[in-house]
């Protein structure tokens, strides 16, 4: 929060919250969003504005609500599959994997151990596909596009490696309860690694023109501050959090699938504004080509993919109810899942780190912005609306 | 901020010389993956029309609907998958659960049409550009939805098998019958073609639910011989399973028998629906086997009095006096009887038509006449020396067996005949003992006997002889009998004819033996029926001739089972009986009264 | 467990539960829900609230308020489950513990009609505006029927039961029928 000005024009915070009049006529209110290029996907900002700054914001989401949850007990286990990958759009894979996991713990399933090193090479060439386009907005809401459009191709690419192993690209339905649904096809290995290189040497370019810019560094530097202390109190996960020097990976401190096989250390920055998530998410960048290829490097040649289910269509799992968790690029996902004993699951609960990051922490942060960065901060929080809402 | 800060940016202006990631115009069309997942094809003459895809898809996308061209048969619904585009979401989950594998997807994803109606059609049944596209998305080998394999059923090894009487195959466990249970996609094909149209996936839901009790109900509406169907039945609703496509047909006759053994005889009566009130009309049974005893259930519970002659000491008709005990123990049989007895059904054994009573005052004293007297009469060979003792036919081997005497069928015994009879003929006299050859006409291909039971044959030491027709018995030296038979050709027919054995001349060959076991099929013996209603029955090489309520040309006499159809087993004897119980029932409510 | 037992001896809680080395559930009388969270949080190191939810027991007439805490020193999760019958609910907001807490209950007012008193922006909207229905997250808001009825299916579809054409186009009979 930019520091208090004497006799400031603006009206005081109580408990971070500003007390004014909007009728006094000495302040604006304006809504950024839904249809907003600085919004990150169809959520709007209700911002009060004192000149240009903004003293009051209230976030809107419920544009996207598709009600997955709500579906989800209408469905038989195997039916919630090609549903869940649509709660987030820019990273599908997480919900496919909590699910999937969440199910086959409740249903005493053990999925083959190659399945293990797929679904993992899965999620991190998600992130690094995730990242991609994060770029892509935060270059942008600076002014900063012809940055974004070299990441945003790279994240085409990335989608085509996605296409061939799964079949789609963006809704992928791939990792399933069992396992996963195929095996690489051939040559897609090398051609993955191909991807890398040419990825890591885009970021490289990157960093100069965007981590390095006067400009960037002039805006991003000071905006939004996250400190240690609040990072319980607003639930705060993933690089937001790691930026302020908290050091938490669920992927290194409660590790799954087969992390613990590889060889890895959390990065962390040292002050958690708008320019340090930055630092932190393209050193996670990096981290995930090392991570992938080391994947590749480690996993077993061949082995079965898939564990055979009961029959799906009546397929029926224990009362009980479980809660995975996962490290994707916003922080903490995970899906809370109940059974009743019956084929469809009672209940479905999706936690999107973006819940807490695009609401509650991202209306504390923006007072006291500028309207000019409130696109480039919310990018840097990094939120996706679908999986709030869900 | 430093220098370098203001100066990094710059460096990357090195991009300006790199190939650029944009596409040149025109644009080319870019293929979707090789395993992209786009439009459906489906394999039109290959898909069954289950609706196991439209049961799976989770958007109600799939329709099952009629395709020109295309008829219910039996296996084939004669529908086959509509996909409304506005809903499918390339999920693929219908390729995967597809049991025929006929559903596959294609790599097209681009197609523009302005009629969104358009998007609604049968992939496979209206043309489309990607329809023989190789590429696109097929179930990955190593990954499956369903079991293609059955649970395996326990049973005496034939090593054990061919000592005893013993029921060969054990029965499942609740765990083997469940997991058996779960393998069924319940998509309802097999109901056509079972002739007594069971609900054959409802009483394996009422498995996978371990609900015996649900279970005993569905079955018994449709069949009352359940004990004996489970063990024996002709199952030809294995024969056009869904899952037969993938590997195995589903174990339906087994998981039939699953629910029977679970369930005590006493308890039955709670379970299932009591007889109506009595009515008051009389109706006359004449033979108990399954038709007779089917018919007698359905009218029983209908209210009627029910009266069954039967000329042998007990109940069953073949299941009893046919069936050998290994396939299908007397216990069984009676448990299934006794349970229509229970019902108020009067039996009346050791009472033949035709000479212990006439036909003509049951006709004259009972509202309506069910007649299901079976074929009794084997058919002889035909050739020279088959009078000579030591010949003898496998139904009256059978049946002395059944009474508890041994036969008298020496060391060694040749068995002519390919079917059912022939198989449980040498079966039984391995039991006994002998060596067993089995001859037969045609091919193994061609023989009518259940595979499973030749198979069995075989394990249990069997010989078989093909393409061999019997020439002439004569009188053994060490042996009681010498059999000659000739080898044959098999000639082709033409078009939709089988091939027919034809002798190759001069070719003969010589089995010494004690005993030659004649199987070669068996017709009815009409006798018991009297000349004055015998006129108005009409009857075409041997049978009855029946209309579908199972009446024949007197409308008072109905008739079912062997001597009317020409699938001659069990199965079809009940629906007959079921059938006729319904016959008479609108005959005796609507008709007779005016 | 440790925590458990303790609690146990100051509150009502009870159904231990260990689903994972790395997670229980217990269930806490409604009185004591609150309390028990603040121990878990201040004294025992359950400092992030993972997320909070409703889970609809119609048949039973209970909603199953469902919170989930993490410590991170542990890496361990307590999942608290506290049961309340499913008329004019109350609950006690927990917002003061953490202030993102506001936003589930926002939502579950929303979605479930839980009130919880005194927090932040309870009855603004979360994902709904305008919605006169009964809370759309209960069991008996039936999803099918409101679609049915506020969009427009598009006519012209049919389907057929494989079984029943069979039957109509093979053995259409009365005497087959049973
Ligand atoms: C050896 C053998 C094995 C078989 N194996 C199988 C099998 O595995 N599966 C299968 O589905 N089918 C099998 N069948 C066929 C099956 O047994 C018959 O299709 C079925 O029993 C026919 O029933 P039905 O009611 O027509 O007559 P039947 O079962 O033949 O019964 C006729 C009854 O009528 C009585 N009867 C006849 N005339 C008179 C009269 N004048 N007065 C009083 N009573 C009379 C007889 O005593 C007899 O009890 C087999 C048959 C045989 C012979
Ligand atoms: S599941 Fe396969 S065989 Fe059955 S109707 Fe669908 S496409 Fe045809
Ligand atoms: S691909 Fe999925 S959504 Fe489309 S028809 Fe098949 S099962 Fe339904």
């Amino acid at each position: 929060m930019v520091k208090e000005k004497e006799n400031s024009k603006f009206p005081p915070l109580v408990d971070g919250k500003s007390q004014y009049d909007l009728t006094s006529g000495k302040y604006l209110r304006v809504w950024q969003g839904p249809q907003h290029p600085g919004i990150t996907g169809n959520m709007s900002l209700e911002l009060t504005i004192c000149g240009d700054e903004i003293i009051d914001c209230k976030t809107h989401v419920g544009y996207l609500h598709r009600g997955f949850e709500k579906l989800m007990e209408r469905r038989k286990y195997i039916q919630c599959f090609p549903v869940v990958c649509r709660i987030c759009v820019p990273e599908p894979d997480f919900n496919e994997y909590l699910f999937a996991a969440c199910t086959e713990e409740l249903a005493g399933i053990q999925i083959p151990e190659r399945a293990e090193w797929i679904r993992t090479l899965n999620l991190e060439m998600a992130r690094l596909t995730s990242f991609l386009m994060w770029i892509g907005g935060q270059a942008g809401s600076f002014g900063m596009g012809t940055i974004g459009q070299w990441t945003v191709t790279l994240r085409d690419y990335m989608l085509d490696l996605f296409e061939e192993l799964t079949g789609g690209r963006i809704y992928h339905m791939y990792m399933l309860p069992g396992g996963v649904r195929a095996d690489f096809p051939p040559g897609w290995i090398n051609k993955l690694l191909d991807t890398l290189k040419t990825v890591e040497k885009t970021l490289d370019d990157v960093e100069l023109a965007m981590m390095h810019n006067a400009v960037f560094k002039m805006r991003a530097k000071g905006l939004g501050i996250i400190t240690p202390d609040m990072v319980d109190k607003y639930g705060i996960t993933g690089p937001n959090a790691r930026a302020a020097g908290v050091a938490r990976d669920i992927r290194k401190d409660s590790p799954y699938l087969v992390y613990d096989k590889l060889d890895f250390e959390i990065v962390t920055g040292t002050k958690s504004d708008a320019y340090g998530r930055c630092e932190v998410r393209i050193k996670e960048m990096y981290q995930s080509i090392d991570l992938i290829r080391q994947i590749v490097e480690k996993m077993p040649k061949e082995g079965p993919f898939f564990t055979k289910l009961p029959n799906v269509l009546h397929w029926r799992i224990p009362a009980g109810h479980t809660y995975k968790r996962a490290e994707c690029t916003r922080g903490e996902y995970g899906f809370y899942v109940q059974s009743d004993g019956s084929d469809k699951p009672r209940r479905t609960y999706v936690r999107g780190p973006s819940y807490t990051h695009a609401v509650a922490l991202m209306e504390h942060l923006a007072i006291r912005t500028n309207i000019a960065d409130t696109a480039g901060l919310m990018v840097s929080l990094h939120t996706y609306p679908p999986e709030i809402e869900r | 901020m430093s220098l370098k800060d203001i100066i990094a940016p710059f460096s990357v202006w090195k991009r300006a010389l790199e190939k650029p990631y944009t596409n040149r115009k025109p644009i080319e069309t870019r293929p979707g993956a090789d395993r992209y997942r786009g439009f459906h094809q489906n394999a039109i003459d290959q898909c069954i029309g289950c609706g196991t895809c439209e049961e799976i898809c989770q958007n109600n996308a799939i329709d099952l609907v009629p395709l020109e061209g295309k008829t219910s048969s039996h296996g084939d619904s004669g529908l086959r998958p509509k996909i409304d585009y506005g809903r499918c979401c390339w999920c693929a989950l219908c390729v995967d659960i597809c049991p025929t594998g006929s559903l596959g997807m294609s790599n097209e994803y681009i197609w523009i049409t302005t009629d969104p109606e358009d998007f609604r059609f049968i992939p496979g049944g209206e043309s489309k550009p990607w329809d023989d596209r190789a590429e696109g998305y097929r179930r990955a080998e190593g990954y499956d939805l369903l079991e293609a394999e059955r649970v395996e059923m326990p049973m005496l090894s034939f090593e054990e098998s061919q000592k005893s009487f013993i029921e060969m195959v054990q029965g499942y466990s609740k765990e083997q019958a469940m997991e058996e249970a779960d393998r069924c996609v319940a998509c309802g094909i097999c109901i056509a073609t079972c002739p007594a149209h069971m609900d054959v996936p409802a009483y394996i839901e009422a498995i996978r639910n371990d609900d015996m009790g649900e279970g005993l109900k569905i079955v018994y509406n449709a069949n009352p011989l359940p004990a004996s169907c489970g063990r024996v039945c002709s199952h030809a609703c294995e024969y056009v399973c869904a899952m037969k496509h993938k590997g195995e047909a589903i174990s339906i006759r087994w998981l039939k028998r699953y629910i029977i053994d679970q369930i005590y005889l006493g308890d039955y009566k709670e379970i299932l629906k009591s007889a109506d009130e009595s009515n008051g009309k009389k109706i006359a049974v004449i033979g108990s086997g399954p038709g007779g005893l089917s018919a007698a259930y359905y009218l029983r519970l209908l209210g009627y009095e029910i009266t069954v002659f039967d000329a042998n000491e007990k109940a069953g008709g073949m299941l009893r006096y046919g069936i050998p005990e290994y396939r299908l123990p007397y216990e069984q049989v009676d448990k299934d009887v006794e349970y229509i007895r229970q019902l108020g059904v009067t039996i009346n054994q050791d009472l033949k038509i035709g000479v212990d009573r006439d036909f003509k005052s049951l006709y004259d004293e009972y509202d309506a006449i069910f007649f299901s007297t079976g074929l009794k009469d084997p058919y002889g060979l035909e050739i020279a020396g088959e009078d000579l003792p030591g010949v003898q036919s496998g139904l009256d081997i059978l049946d002395e067996v059944t009474k508890g005497k041994t036969p008298d069928i020496g060391k060694s015994v040749v068995v002519v005949g390919g079917g059912n009879v022939a198989m449980d003929a040498a079966r039984t006299s391995r039991r006994y003992g002998a060596e067993v050859t089995i001859l037969y006409r045609r091919r193994e291909v061609d023989m009518p006997a259940d595979e499973e039971e030749i198979h069995e044959s075989q394990g249990e030491g069997c010989k078989l002889v093909t393409q061999a027709i019997p020439l002439r018995v004569e009188k053994g030296d060490s042996t009681r009998l010498k059999l000659f038979f000739g080898m044959a050709e098999m000639v082709d027919q033409g078009e939709g004819q089988r091939p027919k054995p034809v002798l190759i001349e001069g070719s003969e060959e010589v089995i010494e033996c004690d005993s030659v076991i004649t199987a070669i099929g068996q017709e009815a013996d009409y006798s018991f029926i009297p000349e004055e209603i015998g006129k108005n029955l009409v009857f075409n090489r041997g049978m009855v001739q029946i209309n579908e309520f199972r009446q024949t040309g007197d409308s008072k006499i109905f008739a079912g089972g062997d001597i009317a159809n020409r699938k001659r087993d069990a199965i079809s004897a009940i629906a007959d009986g079921h059938s006729a119980a319904k016959g008479i029932d609108i005959y005796l409510t609507n008709f007779k009264e005016k | 467990m440790t925590e458990f037992n303790e609690l146990s001896r100051q509150f009502q809680i009870s159904d231990l539960k260990e689903q994972r080395a790395d997670l229980h559930f217990f269930h806490a009388s409604k009185e004591h829900a609150v309390a028990v969270l603040t121990s878990l949080k201040e004294k025992y190191g359950y400092t992030h609230l993972v997320f909070f939810t409703v889970v609809d027991h119609l048949e039973k007439n209970e909603f199953h308020l469902t919170y989930m805490l993490h410590n991170y020193e542990k890496h361990h999760d307590m999942g608290v489950v506290v049961k309340i019958a499913r008329e004019n609910v109350q609950m006690e907001s927990i917002h003061h513990l953490w202030p993102a807490a506001a936003t589930y209950q926002q939502e579950i007012r929303e979605m479930y009609g839980v009130e919880f008193p005194g927090s932040p922006g309870l009855y603004e909207n979360f994902a709904l505006e305008g919605w006169e229905d009964i809370p759309p997250m209960r069991r008996d808001f039936d999803t099918k029927e409101y679609s049915d009825k506020t969009y427009y299916p598009r006519p012209g579809r049919e389907s057929h039961d494989p079984r029943e054409y069979m039957k109509e186009n093979l053995y259409p009979g009365e005497a087959e029928t049973w």
